[in-house]
């Protein structure tokens, strides 16, 4: 396992455990290769402050975190070198405008390679490789990336990670603020980043619908513990999702009214449009 | 011949930032006393762009814009902006006051209403709108819903008309989301209308008309069932219909309805 | 990072709480002036004890203020030294003969790194300090003269110096103390409109204080954001390798300008944001607009001006009289 949460809780300075954005006691394991996960929960339930300890950004107050081999306790340790777990676990925070702010899309994609001592004309090359891999053209190379629009600016800032080569990915809420049809697209991209590479990704999101249809494992948050850790099968086949502040997907819903109203056997559990549409014809078909 | 206005009326408006590019051409909408009218668009369809027109914050290349009968110009947005207020997207950037209660009454110190009328006012609103017991809070002690829902307070205390919400749920999670427009749908059977600017078909369906823009032009003007009528549109619209209609369009496609699964998922995808 | 409180308004009751934040800012500042006008040690030991009178009626925890004084320590401190080094006047006190030697060096390097491992225990820092500056002096003056000398000197106190240090101390204890109380009590937003109102002479001179108020309320409410952001931004560029802790001078320029251009083009969208809003809400730079807060000068105002004018009067009296 590439990262394994041992009883981890976290508090923000001078606020108590239970608080806003704080975890509690956090067992769990990511491998390194082939995972595609959804961190889910209501804002202030803590995946932020989670996805912040995967690349050891911040220390957890109680438990350990171990990340490639390393164990990241609550005190600084100095045979550590944490800029090299941040390296192999790349964390995409929320808005791009965070991170950009070089005056060409290829310069900031090679800030992060560069960082870690990539000589120039190596971290060029990576840059290219990675806005390849975001589905953005060389001629965004020699763009201001403060001139894009938004979805592209999030699609640079996540070349700008990619670039530094991490084993896994973090992305918090790429989503947000797009339109569905940016959305779905958002999502074709990890999927194709994964199958390209293999590499783990973990996606925090409020979007039912996107867990259901792409990933195969959810880790549910609910006031700052770990209330659910399993697959999206699992998770939405259980009763009563609202108590973990959770919507069922669109494509359960319309078909647990279509069984209801019409007094047929539908299987319900269906991940996208086209399932469904199988699901009812099997059911209605003589 | 006199003719009847409607509460607000736009006619041919046209915007470009730069003379280049043109963000919105000619639209024409009127939006009656009490209606809620959804406006659907993709990112960059000239959305948030018709919004700002409308108050006044930006000046159109030609057309009019009028509000309860009065033209908006340079001299008459003052009067406009009593009338009709505005939610925006960002619920930090537009929280003005130090506390909740400085926040409510910002718009009404600018109108210079007197301080016990303030009082009285942001007591009233503040209920009204869930967070009578926040007043002494600051903006850190909020979450995201909360603020908007404090933007709508300060605006009602100016006794406004209407509301447009620009993207207003876009950064919430859906638990506040849907307890915002909740809270928006109150207001609505009170009277206010509102003008709801979104991309999420299912805040959309709450209204009583939809108008989806297209690369800053009125592509449609109808409502929901009428609009969903037309599958073909949404996607020249780069707007996806809700789940449900995906679903009634695909088993229709293959000849497998029947009338009993038509209803349910028509009910269901209209909202209805 | 979340929720940062801004200066150090702690709610309350208490007549301090109930003061006009106009009557508290003018009162203070008389107040320090006529702390400034005393001359002797015993006039400013009465002061202090009048201040700390003043605290305890308008119930005011001590406690807080002392910690406010906290970070004010190492001023004290230094100008304690400072003081009582540089009079030499009046009776010799102490007068001790000190040996700076290569033994006494190294053990001074000794206690240093001895304190320092200990500091790590939070509890008792003040206390290990004064027990390093006690031995360090030891050190010095009891070690007996073997090895290396390097230096000897004469340590002497005189009864200027500790009179003079214990003066300046006090005074400034004073001073800090009246400018706590006022922040303790008063809310920022307060504050500014107190300032605002006392600065409206100064419309006739052009400058609108109206608006200076509205800014200065308005930087305060986003201080915490921006504090907030700032703090995102670093962890995010952090994520990307930029360690603001390590690396050499050209990459903790890059670093600082990965952390300064993300801000600014924030703060920028937010002011355009801001602008909007504010707007459209109606608000019209230099337009006159009606208050939330209303300053009120009541009878708790006026008893406190009388006693602050009495005060003031006593302190210059003081002054004057041979």
């Amino acid at each position: 396992m590439a990262i394994r949460f041992r009883q981890v809780s976290y508090a923000y300075p001078g606020y108590g455990l239970g608080n806003y954005d704080a975890i509690k006691n956090i067992t769990l394991d990511i491998a390194a290769k082939g995972e595609f996960i959804a961190l889910v929960g209501q804002t202030g339930s803590g995946k932020s402050t989670l996805a912040q300890h995967m690349n050891a950004l911040i220390f957890p107050t109680e438990g350990t975190v171990e990340i490639f081999g390393k164990i990241v306790g609550p005190k600084r340790d100095r045979t550590i070198k944490y800029n090299e777990l941040r390296r192999k676990v790349g964390l995409v925070f929320q808005f791009p405008e965070y991170q950009l702010f070089e005056e060409t899309v290829e310069k900031d994609i090679m800030f992060g390679p560069m960082n870690f001592g990539v000589p120039e004309e190596a971290a060029r090359k990576m840059a290219w490789t990675a806005l390849d891999l975001v589905g953005l053209g060389p001629t965004y190379l020699k763009r201001n990336p403060l001139n894009l629009s938004g979805g592209e600016k999030k699609r640079v800032s996540i070349a700008g990670i990619l670039a530094m080569e991490p084993q896994i990915l973090v992305l918090d809420e790429p989503t947000s603020g797009l339109d569905p049809r940016g959305k779905a697209t958002m999502m074709d991209l990890f999927k194709s980043i994964r199958e390209a590479t293999g590499k783990t990704i973990v996606v925090i999101t409020h979007d039912m619908d996107l867990v259901y249809e792409y990933m195969d494992r959810v880790l549910v948050l609910d006031k700052g513990t770990l209330a659910f850790d399993g697959t999206p099968d699992e998770l939405f086949r259980k009763p009563n999702l609202e108590t973990l502040h959770l919507d069922y997907p669109a494509t359960i819903r319309v078909l647990s009214a279509v069984a209801k109203d019409l007094g047929i056997a539908v299987d319900i559990y269906q991940k996208d449009v086209a399932a469904a549409v199988s699901a009812i014809q099997k059911a209605v078909r003589p | 011949m006199v003719m009847q206005l409607s509460f607000l009326e736009i006619r041919n408006l046209s915007f470009s930032y730069n003379q280049k590019r043109m963000v919105l051409k000619h639209i024409d909408l009127s939006v009656e006393k009490g209606e809620w009218i959804a406006i659907l668009g993709h990112n960059g369809s000239g959305k948030s762009t018709l919004a700002k027109t409308i108050v006044g914050l930006l000046r159109p290349a030609e057309g009019s814009i009028t509000v309860d009968g009065t033209l908006l110009s340079d001299e008459t947005a003052y009067d406009i902006r009593r009338k009709v207020g505005i939610v925006f997207q960002n619920p930090d950037n537009q929280f003005v006051g130090v506390t909740v209660k400085d926040d409510i009454a910002f718009g009404m110190e600018n109108l210079s209403v007197p301080r016990a009328e303030m009082i009285e006012k942001i007591a009233f609103f503040a209920e009204k709108v869930g967070m009578a017991e926040y007043l002494e809070k600051e903006p850190s002690a909020l979450s995201g819903g909360q603020k908007q829902r404090i933007a709508i307070a300060g605006i009602l205390a100016m006794k406004t008309d209407m509301i447009i919400f620009d993207e207003a749920t876009s950064m919430l999670d859906p638990t506040s989301r849907r307890e915002l427009m909740d809270y928006i749908r109150e207001l609505h059977d009170e009277g206010l209308t509102v003008l709801m600017i979104t991309h999420d078909i299912e805040e959309a369906l709450m209204a009583d008309r939809l108008v989806v823009l297209k690369d800053g032009a009125v592509f449609a003007d109808d409502t929901a069932e009428h609009l969903f009528k037309r599958p073909e549109a949404f996607r020249e619209a780069y707007l996806e219909l809700p789940a449900a209609l995906k679903i009634y369009y695909e088993l229709e496609a293959a000849g497998d309805m029947t009338p009993p699964l038509a209803t349910t998922l028509w009910r269901f995808g209209s909202g209805k | 990072m979340k929720n940062i409180v801004i200066g150090q308004y702690a709610p309350g009751k208490g007549f301090f709480y109930r003061l006009d934040p106009r009557t508290k800012i003018i009162t203070v500042v008389f107040l320090m002036v006529a702390v400034f006008l005393l001359e002797s040690i015993l006039q400013v030991s009465i002061a202090l004890f009048v201040t700390l009178f003043l605290m305890i009626i308008g119930k005011i925890s001590i406690g807080r203020v002392a910690k406010g004084l906290r970070p004010l320590f190492v001023l004290l401190l230094f100008t304690f030294s400072f003081q009582i080094f540089l009079n030499r006047e009046g009776a010799l006190l102490l007068s001790q003969p000190m040996n700076i030697g290569l033994y006494s060096l190294l053990g001074v390097l000794v206690l240093t790194v001895l304190w320092r491992l200990l500091a790590r225990f939070k509890k008792f820092k003040g206390l290990l300090f004064l027990f390093w500056l006690a031995g360090v002096y030891a050190l010095f003056a009891y070690l007996p003269a073997i090895g290396p000398i390097f230096k000897v000197f004469d340590f002497e106190i005189y009864e200027s110096g500790v009179v003079t240090s214990i003066f300046v101390v006090v005074r400034l204890l004073i001073v800090i103390s009246l400018s706590t109380v006022l922040t303790l009590t008063t809310k920022p937003t307060d504050l500014t409109q107190g300032l605002e109102s006392l600065l409206r002479p100064l419309k006739r001179l052009g400058v609108n204080s109206d608006d200076f108020a509205l800014i200065i309320s308005i930087s305060l409410r986003y201080i915490p954001t921006i504090l907030d952001e700032a703090n995102k931004i670093m962890l995010a560029q952090a994520s990307r390798g930029a360690d603001f802790n390590e690396g050499k001078l050209v990459e903790k320029v890059k670093q600082i300008v990965s952390l300064l251009i993300p801000m600014f083009i924030i703060a920028f969208k937010r002011s355009e944001d801001l602008a909007d809003a504010m707007e459209s809400r109606n608000f019209v730079p230099g337009k006159p607009r009606t208050r939330i807060h209303e300053l009120s000068f009541g009878m708790t105002d006026l008893v406190t001006a009388i006693f602050t004018v009495l005060v003031f009067a006593g302190a210059i009296v003081l002054r004057v009289l041979p």
